[in-house]
């Protein structure tokens, strides 16, 4: 790890101030970023800790929508109840470790491509709020942990629509619980979303051909017959691009069916 | 009585506490320095350019050395002469040491060596076996090629073949306690190194070799390792030298010690297989004639290899007579970490061979797998004798698969597991049962040696001391319990001390099971000596026959007079009587010609066997499994508690090296999988859900220690048990044999009933 300057400010405008130092990184539960700073793949001359707003913390459901502001850890997530999905996915993430300490925020600024909000949140058609905007979730994934958030910017919640259906299937990667392949799907009133992560070599994202296939009729038959193309799917030690591409159509048909 | 008692490991408290001191708990003396090795990032190649003027200047580094720093050429290597320390100047694998740093603290020798430009002109580098067969680089100068009968014939004459081939996976050892060395220069040019490791003797031979001291100058003790499973066999040898060099040219204390990934990427593994058979049967199964043709990944050096590719030979016949045969082996070498000793030493993938067979015949003959290898056991009446000319004596296994297959309800459950099967597309159970023989006693005879050292002091304690060492598996605590019963005395009296080889010299590794074995005996010699000088003594001041006295109960019994042992003992100290004695002890009766491959190279075998019961998921490869039965012997237990540890433990690793422990190696040669985040080991859920573990009473029958048997090792191969449950299962998913490679990955799996399926 190389030296750097740590603040932990209160508010967010304080927060804000000290990011525009081109050389600052936010810091939430430091599950990704200082294991990176320890193998020095980061040189940060200052890191801002988000954990101590409370603007940035906790859950609150009205109006059909749960919304988790960014420090919020997967532990309390998994606690919640207004929407149990997501619950469950929070509760899978990792280890407890990792739960009581990784926030929602962190997991969705960085977008690794194993991770599993990248999909709850694809997959529910949630809305990315920022210090400057709003951003839908199908603008904000642009690729492999590249996001459309700005130097600077901060995620301040994530807006979660809560559907009428959904669920999260996972396959671990046994070694690290990572996913090796996640598929979360939801039915609400803007219609069905299938949202794959751990596969793609693009990062996160929906499968169309599904969505079409559930959008006349959710349930798992009717999904027979499609597959995934393993061109463009993740081949490395933990599993090649055909069992990726032949365990997004299993997982996918096993969420359905836990979606109910 | 304190033999046979199930007594709780000696450490176990410490364990659990974490006061159990390992080499890097040991308070070092002010001023200790601490080495690291700088790593090759290539494959194979030559060293261009090396400057390390960076590194020298890192506050904290107080000398870095190459190989052309060294006062004379050091080597590291179990016999063979062909490991350098340091590489001098051409390179064979992604990660050997290259230079070393001494530095003030373990992070700035680390930090420092990473500092390092080092420039290698690359090589094609020997990756993998087919690699190494287009090369053509094998050790021995070829293929090893044992035979029995006539192979030919016998095929030709069978009326059916069954052939094909298996991949078997290489393991890492994955010792929680890595490798760790500590070196204290002495005032008189000597060095005392403090090692975790299964063999100090040869730490003490290298160290001395690399200092250019008589191993008399150099004293190695191990209290214990936190794990070995035969991976500080040898790979321990380049850390003791190294801080013993560092300790020699500073004149301080200096400490080594590898970082896990490190560990992982520079220590050698389990030798990774390939197995290709022919197998000739009559329609009732019975094996007429099988033709292996073993392919084994040895790595960039020789290392154990010989013996361990020996021991894989040995074991092709597992359990089974094969009136013909033909072994083909293949030493290939190739620009990896040289692969070493891991609990089993070749037997398990040698097991793992003829298995595969059984159960490939099986499911070509539409046949029971239990009933076919029944039908092919060992048996009386000139079918008793291995493919390389032993006997098979006190074989017991017919008798202990007809009981495990009772305790266990095999057929019923075989029944339940193919009506579960009939009813269910996506999940579907598999069920096997495997045997495992496996030979014990060293295949290089002079090895099967030992010594021990025993005081007993005025205050009527014991101080025990034997050439074994203590990586978890307990045999300190039986080691004691020998103690304890030569003198009648309870086990608080004896004091259990670190192998150090000042007390016991030129021992063996702890090794090949026979740590019990051989050191047991030695003590038992020890602890008899000085026991027949009392006797001798008191019968004469007492007036009574040396055979009316007993040691019994913490009391020497003479005549109707009784003696607490302490009193006995001031009595022979008052008389000038010595009370203390080496013991030393050979394994008799073993033979073997390596070359010809015939001979009688164990002592006697160790049995069991094995049922496991396993689900898997057709659509994604997971699976888990649901019950092992194990029954094992151990001929009369020295202690039942560390047996039965012993016996799941060994099934678990034998298990996880079949199914989730999967190395991936690059194509440039580098190891992927070097940390328990890409490494899956299995975790105390993994173990079978029911898990029932019973030991096979009878005595052994030769005159072993107390009867008992080696336990280290045979059971790992209890795991094979599990692997073919998988293929079970696999196989319930359509007509085609599922040909399953190990590890058999969730992925493995997957593709596995997905080929069967058709
Ligand atoms: C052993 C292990 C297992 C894991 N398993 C899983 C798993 O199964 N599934 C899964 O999804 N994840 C898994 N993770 C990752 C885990 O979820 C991380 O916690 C998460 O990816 C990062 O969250 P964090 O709060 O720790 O972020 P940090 O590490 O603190 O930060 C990560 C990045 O996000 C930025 N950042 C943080 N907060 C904000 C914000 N509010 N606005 C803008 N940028 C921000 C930081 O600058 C940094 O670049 C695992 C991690 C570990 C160590």
């Amino acid at each position: 790890m190389y030296a750097f300057e740590f603040e932990r400010p209160r508010t967010l405008d304080e927060a804000v101030a000290a990011l525009a130092d081109d050389d600052a990184q936010a810091l939430a539960g430091g599950q990704t970023l200082i294991p990176t700073l320890r193998q020095r793949l980061a040189m940060p001359g200052k890191l801002v800790s988000l954990t101590a707003i409370d603007a940035l913390r906790g859950l609150s459901a009205s109006g059909g929508v749960l919304t988790i502001g960014a420090a919020t850890t997967h532990a309390e997530v998994a606690q919640q109840t207004d929407y149990p999905a997501l619950a469950k996915l929070a509760g899978g993430i990792g280890d407890p470790h990792v739960r009581n300490r990784g926030t929602i925020g962190g997991s969705i600024a960085n977008n690794d491509p194993s991770a599993c909000y990248p999909a709850g949140v694809l997959g529910s058609g949630a809305t990315v709020v920022t210090n400057r905007r709003e951003i839908a979730a199908d603008d904000y994934f642009t690729g492999l942990f590249e996001t459309a958030l700005d130097e600077g910017e901060i995620i301040t919640a994530v807006n979660f629509p809560i559907p009428d259906k959904a669920a999260y299937a996972k396959f671990d990667q046994p070694a690290s619980r990572f996913a090796l392949v996640g598929v979360f799907v939801s039915k609400g009133k803007d219609g069905v979303r299938v949202a794959v992560t751990g596969a793609s070599e693009g990062g996160v994202f929906r499968w169309a051909e599904a969505e079409a296939a559930l959008a006349s009729d959710f349930s798992a038959g009717a999904l027979e017959g499609l597959s995934v193309d393993p061109e463009g799917m993740i081949g490395d030690i933990h599993g090649g691009p055909d069992y990726r591409a032949h365990l997004i159509g299993v997982m996918t048909r096993r969420a359905v069916a836990a979606a109910g | 009585m304190s033999v046979g008692k199930p007594l709780a490991h000696d450490s176990g408290p410490l364990h659990v506490t974490g006061a159990a001191r390992y080499v890097d708990d040991i308070p070092v003396p002010a001023g200790t320095l601490h080495v690291a090795f700088g790593l090759s990032h290539e494959a194979r190649g030559t060293i261009a350019a090396m400057d390390l003027s960076e590194v020298r200047s890192t506050p904290g580094v107080v000398a870095v050395l190459t190989a052309n720093d060294l006062d004379r050429p050091v080597d590291v290597s179990p016999s063979a002469h062909d490991e350098p320390l340091l590489s001098t100047g051409e390179v064979h694998y992604h990660g050997q040491p290259i230079f070393l740093v001494i530095a003030t603290s373990h992070r700035i020798a680390r930090a420092a060596a990473r500092r390092a430009r080092v420039e290698i002109t690359p090589r094609p580098a020997v990756l993998t076996i087919d690699d190494a067969l287009e090369a053509g680089t094998y050790f021995e100068g070829g293929p090893v090629v044992w035979t029995r009968g006539d192979i030919k014939s016998a095929l030709e004459a069978a009326p059916r073949i069954v052939e094909g081939q298996i991949e078997i996976g290489g393991q890492e050892h994955f010792y929680l306690e890595g490798q760790v060395a500590l070196a204290l220069p002495q005032d008189d040019g000597g060095m005392a190194i403090a090692a975790s490791t299964q063999h100090p003797t040869e730490i003490q031979h290298k160290v001395a070799d690399a200092l250019g001291l008589p191993m008399s100058a150099v004293r190695v003790e191990t209290r214990r390792m936190g794990g070995g499973f035969g991976g500080k066999e040898s790979q321990g040898n380049a850390l003791a030298v190294a801080a013993a060099i560092a300790a020699a040219r500073t004149g301080r204390p200096c400490k080594m010690r590898y970082d896990r990934d490190d560990d992982m990427v520079i220590t050698g593994k389990r030798h990774d297989f390939r197995i290709r058979y022919r197998a000739g049967v009559d329609e009732d199964g019975k094996l007429i004639g099988v033709e292996f043709e073993q392919f084994v990944r040895a790595g960039w050096s020789l290392d154990l290899t010989p013996p361990v590719a020996d021991r894989a030979m040995l074991h092709a016949d597992n359990a089974y007579f094969i009136p013909n045969m033909r072994i083909v082996s293949l030493r290939l070498r190739t620009n990896t970490a040289s692969a070493t000793a891991f609990r089993g030493f070749g037997g398990p993938q040698g097991v793992l061979g003829i298995e595969r067979v059984m159960d490939h015949i099986a499911h070509e003959l539409g046949m029971d797998p239990l009933k076919l290898r029944l039908a092919n056991l060992y048996a009386k009446s000139g079918k008793d004798e291995t493919h390389y000319g032993q006997p098979v004596k006190g074989f017991e296994l017919a008798d202990i698969i007809g009981s495990l297959a009772e305790s266990s309800d095999y057929h019923k459950r075989r029944a339940a597991v193919a009506a579960f099967n009939a009813e269910n597309d996506v999940l579907k159970k598999g069920i096997a049962l495997t045997p495992v023989k496996f030979g014990i006693s060293f295949t290089l005879t002079h090895l099967n040696q030992a010594g021990a050292l025993v005081h007993v002091y005025q205050d009527g304690s014991i101080h025990l001391n034997h050439g074994g060492t203590e990586m978890g598996q307990g045999l300190n605590q039986k080691v004691a319990q020998v103690a304890a019963e030569g003198f009648g005395v309870g086990l608080g009296r004896v004091r259990i001390t670190a192998t150090d080889t000042g007390k016991v010299p030129n021992t063996s590794a702890t090794a090949a099971s026979s740590g019990s074995d051989l050191n047991g005996m030695a003590v038992k010699a020890a602890c008899d000596e000085i026991r027949g000088r009392m006797v001798r003594f008191l019968a004469e001041t007492h007036g009574l026959k040396p055979k009316s006295i007993l040691f019994k109960d913490g009391k020497v019994h003479l005549g109707n007079q009784r003696l607490r042992f302490v009193e006995a003992v001031q009595e022979c100290y008052m008389g000038r009587v010595s009370l203390s004695a080496t013991g030393f002890y050979k394994t008799p009766e073993i033979t073997w010609d390596r070359v010809a491959g015939k001979g009688h190279p164990f002592y006697y075998f160790a049995n069991g066997a094995a049922v496991t019961e396993v689900v898997i998921d057709r659509l994604t490869g997971e699976y888990r499994i649901l019950r092992a039965d194990i029954l094992h012997d151990v001929g009369t237990s020295l202690n039942p508690a560390i047996d039965i540890g012993q016996i799941e433990g060994g099934y678990v690793q034998g298990a996880g090296w079949l199914t989730t422990e999967e190395l991936v190696w690059d194509d440039k040669g580098r190891l992927r999988t070097h940390a328990p985040s890409t490494y899956k080991i299995p975790a105390c859920s993994d173990r079978p859900a029911q898990f029932h573990v019973a030991l096979w009473g009878r005595k052994n029958h030769v005159p072993t220690i107390y009867r008992s048997k080696a336990v280290g090792e045979p059971p790992l191969m209890l795991g094979i048990s599990a692997f073919l449950a998988l293929s079970d299962a696999v196989a319930a998913c359509g007509e085609v044999y599922p040909a399953l490679d190990a590890p058999a990955t969730p992925e493995r799996v997957m593709m596995a009933a997905k080929r069967v399926a058709g």
